[in-house]
This record gives C-alpha cells, structure tokens and sequence, in this order.
C-alpha cells in the first residue's frame, strides 16, 4: 500500500473543504487581524517605540500571523473529532492505508491553508515600513509552515485522545495562549525581565517567531547562535508530527 | 478457505458501573455465502463487526482473514464526507485502497451504473437523500471489489423502496462475485434471505443456520397465544409438556413450537386469541429472544 497516494488523496480533500467553507478562512484571518489592530490602537501610543527597527505596529505583524496559523491549525486539528463523528474517520481507518498517512494528509494541507492565511497577515510589513526580499518572504512561508506543522501535530495528538469538540478547544487554549503570549508575539523579548525571557526562551514558538522575524529583515533573538532558531522550529514541527503518528498508531476503540 | 474465522472473541467495554461483555467467547466461521447477525440492541452485532473491520480490538480471541482485496464496510451511518461529491469520495476511497486511478474511474461507472446514482455522480453528498447517501455508501465500500462486505444495519433509515434497491444492488454484485457478505440488522425479514443466520444475543452466539433450518426447528407449525391473564401461563406450559410441545412467553404473549391444527381449539388457560401458522424467522427470532440464552442453545424441542 502506497501511504503517500493516501495522504495525498486525504490532503486534497482537506483543501476541497476549505474552498466550500470560506467562513473557516475568514474567521482565521479576521480574528488576528482584529486582535492586532486593537493592542496596537491600544498599547502603542503607550508603550511607544520599541528599540528594535521596527515600530510595535510592524513588530507585531509576525506575531498577528503566527496567531492566525495557531487559529487555522486548531481549525484543521479539531476536524479530526469531526470526521469521527462524522463516520469518515472510520472509513479511513479500515482502509489499509496505514495512519501516518492520515496525519501526514492533515498535516500537509492543514499546513498549507495555514500558511497562506499568516502570509495574508505579513502582506501588511511592506506598507509598516518592512521591505520584504524574495528569499524573506521564502523564509517566512517556511517558519509559518513551521509553526503549522507543529501545532497540527500536536491538535491531532490530542484530538485522537479527546472525543468532544468543546474540550479540544478548552485544552488547546490553555496551552497554546500561553505560548504564543510568552512567545515574544506581543512584546520583545530581548527587554523582558530575566525570568520572562527564561519562559520565553523554553517556549518553541519564541524560536518560531525569531526564525521568522530575522527572514523578513526584523531582529530575531539576540545573543544566540545563527540558525538556532530555525533547528529548534524544525525539531519542535518534527517531534509534534511524530507524536501525532505515535499517538494516532495506537489502538484505540473510540472511532 | 474460509473467508473469515474467530475464535473465542471477547471485548469488555470498561464502564463506571461495572465492565459490559460486549462479545462473551463468540467463534464462528464465514465462507463465501450471505450471513445475517441478528439480535436486540446490546447483542454484540456491532462490536462483532468492528473487531472484524480492525476498528474494535479484542481482549482475548483470535480472527484469522481469508479473503482477498479486502474488506468493504458499510456502517450504521454513511461515512463519506458531505462537503465533497459522489465522485469526489469516491476517488478518496480508491485512493485510501491504492487503486489506480484507471481503476477508480473503470469501478466508480460500473457501481454509479448498478446502484443508478450515474446523475448524481457530481452531487455534493449533503444534497442527497438518506437512501442515495447509502448508495454512495455502498459504492464506497465496494469500490476495491472487497472480498468480505459488512454491513452494518444498512436500512436502518430507510423507506421501503430504498431498502429494496440497496440490496437489489448488494444481490446484483454478489452474482458476479465470491464476495462474501455479512449483515447485521433487526429486521427478520431482511435476514430471511441471507445464505445463514446467526442469532445473538448479550454478546454470544445463540443459534446458527440456515434461515429454513432454523424455521424447521420450531415444527411445522407455532401457536401464537395471547392469554387474558399472565398467571395461566403454567397452566398452559404444562399442557405443551402433556402435548409434547414446547413454549416460551414474555408477559400474556405465548408462542407454542410443533404444533399443529387438533392443538389449537384445545389451549387452556382462557386466551383472548390462539393463531395456528407456518413458523417464521421472526418465531424463531421471538423464540430464542423470550427463552434466554441459557434454555435455548439448545433450540426448542
């Protein structure tokens, strides 16, 4: 059995449905963006300039686009208890097409809506003063794909274990708000108090958003070694893959 | 080779309220003939047919497979995904099989042909009725031309018409293939046309055989009683053991086994009506529902 033409098949049907739900893009995309322009109108006049090259306004837009991926990824893990309640889960799981299969098709589509919508959000950077390069924005497609990855890897980990939507949801906010907040997305982390910086500096998500930030010309951590960043949002999109294929390979009778 | 056998299959669902055995040391064996599991809800239908599709894993007990290309599965509800169309799934489901694409498109217009959905075929799934969504089901499960096809309670939903169609279909496709077929359903009448008959019951096996033999079982004709009062049941059992009959009842209901038009006008205990029939699956169904599964291993007398 081929697992690819599977995850290929099962990925094609992932962007069929976000072409025929466009409510699920626009929500993805609007939530942020709303976010954005309320703590920026908020908080900027306040807190001012930042010491970076950017003002708050530009320097959030990665973070505003990270938190659209997290949005789009909760959305594309969640549709795992859908297709379990749904019938279709048990369709794939009966076929011989082995279940990496299915993580790698969720995965990979999942990934790439996602991807498309942070990009939507980083289109702002050049009207904030931010010139992007070719090879910037290359690399922000790959830190948001990043990002997406991961954190599909890890919905799809959980939604194999929760059976209700609405617990989903609660588990997923409880870990990944903190994260992206702790992650450097609202505030530089460069100036954060030492024990911030600690968490922050244990959080993938900061490294995700360095990666991203020094890619479109912005400063990325400081005081680390170059390409740090982008071997900890690799290993970090990896390990949550392969936790999502351990997860998923085991016996379960909740299908 | 027989297409599918198990052996002392048990699964126990943990529950706060104690452990439910959902199959209690059910073996038996499917070769390439049409098998109806039959039983009330909680028999064990259900979990047998996930063990058999892989999606239930037992705790004890062994399944060995013989069949080729497969295992088709049609469950309770359609498992196709709304959004996309007929043809859509149905590519998914050659793809999840790792068919050919030739061979998705030579199977997808052989079964839209026989199971007459060829207009439907660029349909989005939610647009459809129950009966077509099932056809499209069933199209889904036979696409890789399974060697053994569940199903499980397929009708369940349905009008009689559909119904109908749905296993015109089923009997069209066997009749060009060893497929073997095994459906769960509480209709009687449904599993009269199966090959065989299997009969559960709190997760075990209560009887097995072919629809005829089964009838056979019960003698020539049955007594179907309905007494004014529960407590006459003695009475009246004890007149079937003088006649050499058997009986069971739940409540004022009485069905009496082999036995035969003197025996009618003589039944004691003042009925309100006595019928004498030729018995039927539902007898038998009735008979071993009503006798436990202690008493009627055995069948009636």
């Amino acid at each position: 059995m081929n697992g690819f033409q599977a995850a290929i098949g099962l990925g094609k049907r992932e962007l069929i449905r976000q072409v025929r739900q466009p409510s699920r893009i626009i929500a993805s995309v609007l939530t942020p963006m709303l976010i954005w322009i309320f703590i920026v109108g908020g908080f900027s006049s306040a807190i001012g300039q930042d010491n970076t090259d950017a003002n708050l306004t530009a320097y959030m837009i990665p973070g505003v686009a990270s938190l659209t991926v997290m949005f789009a990824s909760i959305f594309a893990s969640i549709s795992l208890i859908q297709d379990r309640h749904d019938g279709f889960l048990r369709a794939a799981l009966i076929s011989p097409a082995p279940r990496w299969s299915i993580v790698v098709g969720k995965v990979g589509a999942g990934a790439l809506v996602a991807m498309v919508q942070g990009l939507v959000v980083l289109a702002a950077l050049p009207f904030l003063g931010v010139q992007l390069s070719v090879v910037g924005v290359l690399g922000a497609c790959a830190g948001l794909a990043l990002i997406s990855i991961a954190l599909i890897g890890l919905g799809l980990g959980l939604a194999w274990i929760v059976d209700s939507s609405q617990g989903f949801h609660g588990i997923m906010n409880a870990v990944l708000m903190p994260m992206w907040l702790t992650s450097g997305a609202v505030f530089p982390i460069n100036d954060a108090a030492g024990w911030l910086r600690v968490i922050a500096l244990c959080n993938p998500l900061t490294w995700a958003h360095g990666a991203i930030r020094s890619s479109v010309g912005m400063v990325g951590i400081e005081g680390m070694p170059t390409g740090l960043d982008w071997l900890i949002t690799f290993a970090f999109a990896g390990a949550c893959v392969v936790l999502a294929i351990a997860v998923m390979g085991r016996a379960s009778r909740r299908v | 080779m027989r297409c599918v056998e198990v052996d002392q299959l048990r699964v126990v669902y943990p529950n706060k309220d104690g452990d439910r055995v959902a199959l209690d040391r059910v073996s038996l064996s499917i070769g390439h003939e049409s098998v109806a599991l039959l039983g009330p809800n909680g028999a064990g239908k259900s979990t047998l047919m996930g063990v058999l599709s892989g999606t239930v894993f037992p705790d004890e007990g062994t399944v060995h497979r013989g069949y080729e290309n497969g295992l088709g599965i049609v469950f309770q509800t359609p498992a196709l995904d709304e959004l996309l169309t007929v043809r859509e799934n149905l590519r998914l489901a050659g793809d999840l099989h790792g068919m050919s694409k030739d061979s998705i498109n030579g199977s997808t217009q052989a079964l839209i042909e026989t199971l007459g959905i060829v207009d439907r075929i660029d349909q989005q799934v939610r647009r459809l009725s129950g009966g077509l969504k099932r056809c499209v089901d069933l199209a889904r499960a036979l696409l890789p031309s399974p060697g053994l096809l569940l199903l499980d309670e397929p009708t369940t939903g349905l009008d009689v018409e559909a119904r109908a169609s749905l296993w015109s279909a089923i009997d069209s496709i066997r009749s060009k293939s060893s497929m073997a077929v095994l459906f769960a359903t509480h209709l009687t009448e449904e599993a009269s046309k199966a090959d065989r008959v299997i009969l559960m019951s709190d997760g075990k096996v209560v009887v097995d055989g072919s629809p005829s033999e089964l009838i056979d079982a019960l003698g020539e004709r049955v007594l179907r009683v309905q007494l004014r009062d529960e407590g006459k049941y003695d009475t009246l059992e004890s007149w079937c053991k003088e006649i050499g009959c058997s009986s069971v009842h739940r409540g004022t209901d009485v069905l009496i086994s082999h036995a035969d038009a003197q025996h009618a006008p003589q039944v004691p205990g003042d009925p309100i009506s006595v019928t004498l029939a030729a018995p039927t699956l539902e007898d038998v169904y009735l008979w071993h529902a009503r006798a436990g599964i202690a008493e009627s291993i055995g069948g009636p007398a």
